[in-house]
């Protein structure tokens, strides 16, 4: 079971490398044309599409490496106060409810994705990008990416009920990176 | 029994939604005379309460530009929009609201109702389960606003301009860099000078944006948009499964809706472009000669060898064109003259 | 009451139950959205889901949130951050609460670059929250003042809120800049004012930094460190400014001047590095996919109420309006507020405000003051307990032992001075109205 984990979480923190790298490019590519178009007029549409195109992957991809690295809002509230078996209950019913609903809208999309194909969609924009499909495919293949990480959090929580004296090692989280 | 299945039909109610591509509470493209929710209303009181249909601005269902594949899909009944929106999926579906060069508001009138427009329309959006209908006009557009003024070709190199579409591509092919903005960023760029020129609609719309606060030359005609229909989009589906009668007030009240729009759009016009040049200090103008003559030129070649690589544009191409010789020759000895009185 | 209401009302239940027991925010939005829209409509509304999805991804304006969240992160990583606030805590002297005023100040300059509050707020926190703990500030102080500097930009042009409340009141865009400039000056004044009184009545929650530690820095060291210190930041968030003031960049792009200039600072600076980078770009990663994970879970959300007729109940509601401007506006401001603890401000403007205007076009009232009060009721939103957007950002960027609790704790007296600064404008109209008539916007 921990070994099933860990692949599935090494496919989420691979594909969370891809979505690095849109941010990287993200930035270059906005400050780019702000650059050749204030220097030297330069703008070409389908550079201007690419930069929205770029934060479909960082917020599609990015949704199951966010889950992974703990970097989801919750209210603790109450939370905090919970046995360590409550919490455990209460992280077991959310990955299993993270599965549910990653998995209705990634099939919810399909079609919508399969549209979008049988109609070629491109730009309406003379010179602008292709194959809209393609960027409209992140969104089931991101929410399929949060069923893995989902699927993955469930065992995880399933570890810990049956084997609370070896709790598995947790990715490190973005708060306790961001106090470090 | 047929005439009873035609009672049971003629008391059928039909509850339909219509997305709109444009925002919440635009005039003339969401409320007001002669506008999409306007349409809904007559309908519904036109059929005596059997089709309702219920009206949601961009956003308040499914973004703006989503309507075509919902209305395909068949989860929404009915889109308002502009046909060159979805230029990305069928090139040619761009005759349908207005091409630069192209027919005036009469001659498109006279294209898509007497001149066989409106059937190609239809056969056209067949194969995507889809029925369009004209439902509204702007009547012609204005070329935009301009922060410095435009006299030669040269003024043209490396101006930057927020112009969508087949004119941006035509722009471009002159020097000018195109750049696509929502329409909320479209004052702020000009007037900061992000952008040295930008496209909207006409005076009455682009007063409502303040783009004459950004900049103060206003150059006219619209070459890029000779004319603008709005598009009324029906799945196929539930046009078919309709009665006569309710089709009837479809088609009629849209027909109503174009010709209401239309002089709305008119009478708006004349005077807000009164009140920008009385009172707001705009300098309206039209384009010069030399540069007109050129971006006709482009165009010209743009249109034709986009025809020749897309055989279902090129069938909208030769009828729209053929119509289009044919009432310029017209056009030239009634209207021209007219003006010139 | 119609089963389709009883749902509605399941739904916000729903969604704060599964919320306060500590199932994540976005999951607790979709599962309640999903579970009501299909027990009232069946699955056919959810077909349109996927677009509206698309929708959120590709919605131009929101490149900024990936932009400033690298900025900030990157500003973070490289100690800029830490150093600019310790070095102005040190200028400061012996004033209590002087590195709460460098947050509003910060909030209000990034606020006049963007109109984006998860952006704002996400690089506030990360930037000044380690940082304020370390200096012994009152966790929920700290809070309160990161959340509502960082909604400051929703009233400071360029704002998102203002673009689609032009359309909707009829406006023009330059208009409603131009009038919510003041107000949103003076909400900043109201908050500098309460972190002073703070600092004189209750100094424990926003101390100095000890005098002894201040000694050990010369007059002459404490110069040139607000030079090597203070100096690139601002000099950053002036270069996102400027390049919006100076024409070079439309606000949504200027976005990206910040996030280049931060890298250059990092080089610059030689603590530029692989590792750096990397760090840098997995921070931004995971925190723009946390603000999206909830826009995009919020979509089931507010599908649902639309379609199981929550509009409707909102309409039912506007039957209750008492007669007279000064009622109907009060009548408003309650509305947007409450409508605020679970619907986000997008939604809000679209189902409430279309019915209102016409009531307030019959009274004559000025749209242009009537769509600054709006907009500032809205922002209120965002800091309101227990569904407050900007609350959730801060908790999500939040180091470990800052709880749920300080936060909401350190937001309300925030709402409370939003509520004065509104009383204010409801007084003096002329606060919002006088400068677009001057420049003659
Ligand atoms: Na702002
Ligand atoms: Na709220």
């Amino acid at each position: 079971m921990r070994m099933t984990i860990r692949s599935l979480e090494w496919l989420v923190e691979q594909l969370g490398g891809l979505a690095r790298f849109c941010v990287l490019a993200l930035v270059l590519l906005v400050a780019t044309n702000v650059i050749l178009r204030y220097l030297f007029s330069i703008g070409p549409v389908s550079l201007q599409e690419l930069e929205w195109h770029l934060v479909s992957p960082i917020a599609l991809l990015g949704l199951a490496y966010s889950m992974k690295h703990r970097a989801d809002v919750r209210i603790d509230v109450l939370y905090e106060r919970f046995s360590m078996r409550a919490q455990a209950l209460v992280d077991l019913v959310a990955s299993l409810l993270t599965v549910a609903v990653g998995g209705i809208i990634a099939w919810l999309a399909l079609d919508y994705v399969a549209q979008s194909y049988q109609l070629n969609e491109g730009s309406p924009d003379p010179g602008g990008l292709t194959m809209r499909y393609l960027l409209k495919a992140f969104i089931p293949f991101g929410f399929f990416l949060l069923v893995t990480q989902g699927v993955s959090d469930t065992l995880r929580a399933v570890v810990q009920f049956s084997d609370p004296e070896n709790p598995m090692e947790l990715p490190a989280s973005l708060s306790s990176e961001a106090s470090a | 029994a047929p005439a009873i299945a035609t009672a049971a039909a003629s008391k059928e109610t039909f509850n339909l939604k219509m997305t709109n591509a444009y925002p919440p509470g635009s005039p003339f493209y969401v409320q007001g005379p002669g506008s999409p929710m306007d349409f809904c209303k007559k309908v519904g009181e036109m059929s005596g309460g059997r089709l309702n249909i219920s009206h949601f601005a961009a956003g308040e269902l499914i973004p703006a530009l989503e309507g075509f594949n919902a209305v395909a899909q068949g989860t929404v009944e009915m889109n308002a929009a502009n046909a060159y929106f979805w230029a990305g999926k069928i090139p040619a579906a761009q005759f349908f609201t207005t091409v630069p060069f192209g027919l005036n508001t009469q001659g498109m009138m006279a294209w898509l109702y007497q001149g066989g427009g409106l059937k190609l329309w239809h056969e056209l959006y067949e194969p995507y389960g889809l029925v369009a209908f004209p439902m509204g006009n702007t009547g012609v557009q204005m070329t935009g606003w301009f922060r410095e003024p435009i006299e030669t070709l040269k003024d043209l190199e490396g101006l930057k301009m927020r112009i969508p579409g087949l004119a941006g591509k035509v722009y471009s092919e002159l020097g000018v860099t195109v750049r696509l903005l929502p329409g909320g960023e479209i004052f702020p760029a000009l007037e900061r000078g992000v952008i040295d020129a930008a496209e909207f609609v006409g005076p009455y719309q682009d007063r409502r944006l303040g783009l004459h606060k950004a900049a103060k030359n206003y150059y006219t005609t619209g070459w890029h948009e000779p004319t603008n229909v709005t598009e009324l989009l029906i799945n196929k589906k539930v046009w078919d499964s309709m009665p006569k009668d309710l089709q009837m007030i479809i088609q009629l009240a849209a027909q109503a809706s174009v010709l209401e729009s239309l002089s709305w759009s008119e009478a708006n016009n004349s005077d807000a472009l009164k009140d920008l040049v009385e009172n707001e200090g705009v300098i309206a103008k039209p384009l010069p000669a030399p540069i007109v003559s050129r971006l006709k030129e482009v165009t010209a070649d743009t249109l034709l060898t986009m025809a020749n690589a897309d055989a279902q544009m090129k069938t909208v191409y030769d009828s729209y064109m053929a119509f289009k010789d044919k009432h310029a020759s017209w056009a030239a000895l009634s209207e021209k003259p007219l003006l010139n009185m | 009451m119609s089963g389709n209401e009883w749902l509605i009302i399941g739904m916000i239940a729903g969604f704060l139950g599964l919320m306060i027991i500590g199932i994540p925010v976005a999951i607790s939005l979709a599962v309640s959205g999903f579970i009501a829209g299909y027990l009232g409509f069946g699955s056919s509304l959810f077909n349109l889901m996927p677009a509206r999805l698309f929708g959120v991804v590709t919605n131009y304006t929101l490149l900024a949130i990936p932009l400033f969240v690298f900025m900030g992160v990157m500003l973070e990583k490289s100690k800029v951050a830490e150093n600019m606030l310790e070095t102005i805590g040190k200028a400061m002297g012996g004033l209590n609460g002087g590195m709460g005023l460098a947050i509003i100040l910060v909030g209000v300059l990034m606020g006049a670059s963007t109109g984006i509050v998860g952006a704002t707020v996400v690089t506030v926190g990360l930037l000044t929250l380690p940082a304020l703990m370390r200096r012994g500030y009152s966790p929920s102080v700290s809070c309160g003042t990161i959340c509502a500097s960082g909604t400051l930009g929703q009233i400071i042009p360029p704002s998102l809120v203002l673009i689609l409340l032009s359309d909707i009141v009829g406006e023009s865009v330059g208009a409603l800049f131009a009038a919510a400039f003041i107000p949103g000056l003076i909400l900043a004044g109201i908050y500098i004012l309460y972190l002073l009184l703070l600092g004189v009545f209750k100094k424990e929650l926003v101390p100095a930094i000890p005098a002894e530690e201040r000694a050990e820095t010369s007059k002459k060291q404490l110069v040139k460190d607000l030079i090597a210190h203070v100096m690139p930041p601002l000099i950053l968030v002036f270069a996102v400014l400027g390049s919006i003031v100076g024409g070079v960049a439309a606000p949504t792009e200027a976005a990206s001047m910040g996030a280049l200039g931060a890298l250059m600072i990092a080089i610059l600076s030689r603590r530029f590095s692989p590792a750096l980078l990397k760090e840098t770009l997995h921070g931004t990663l995971v925190i723009s996919a946390m603000v999206f994970f909830i826009l995009l879970c919020a979509q089931p959300f507010s599908l649902s109420f639309r379609g199981l007729g929550g509009e409707q109940m909102v309409h039912a509601l506007f039957e209750m309006l008492p007669g007279g401007e000064f009622g109907a506006i009060l009548f408003l401001m309650a509305l947007l507020f409450i409508l605020g603890f679970f619907l986000e401000w997008i939604e809000i403007s679209y189902i409430a405000l279309p019915m209102f205007l016409p009531v307030f076009m019959n009274y004559g009232t000025d749209m242009v003051w009537l769509a600054i009060m709006v907009a500032m009721n809205l922002q209120m939103s965002f800091l309101t307990p227990p569904f407050g957007w900007a609350l959730f950002f801060l908790k999500g960027v939040a180091p470990k032992g800052i709880t749920t609790r300080d936060i909401y704790v350190g937001a309300l007296p925030f709402v409370a001075l939003q509520l004065a600064a509104l009383v204010v404008l409801f007084q003096f109209p002329a606060l919002v109205t006088w400068l677009p008539e001057a420049i003659g916007w």
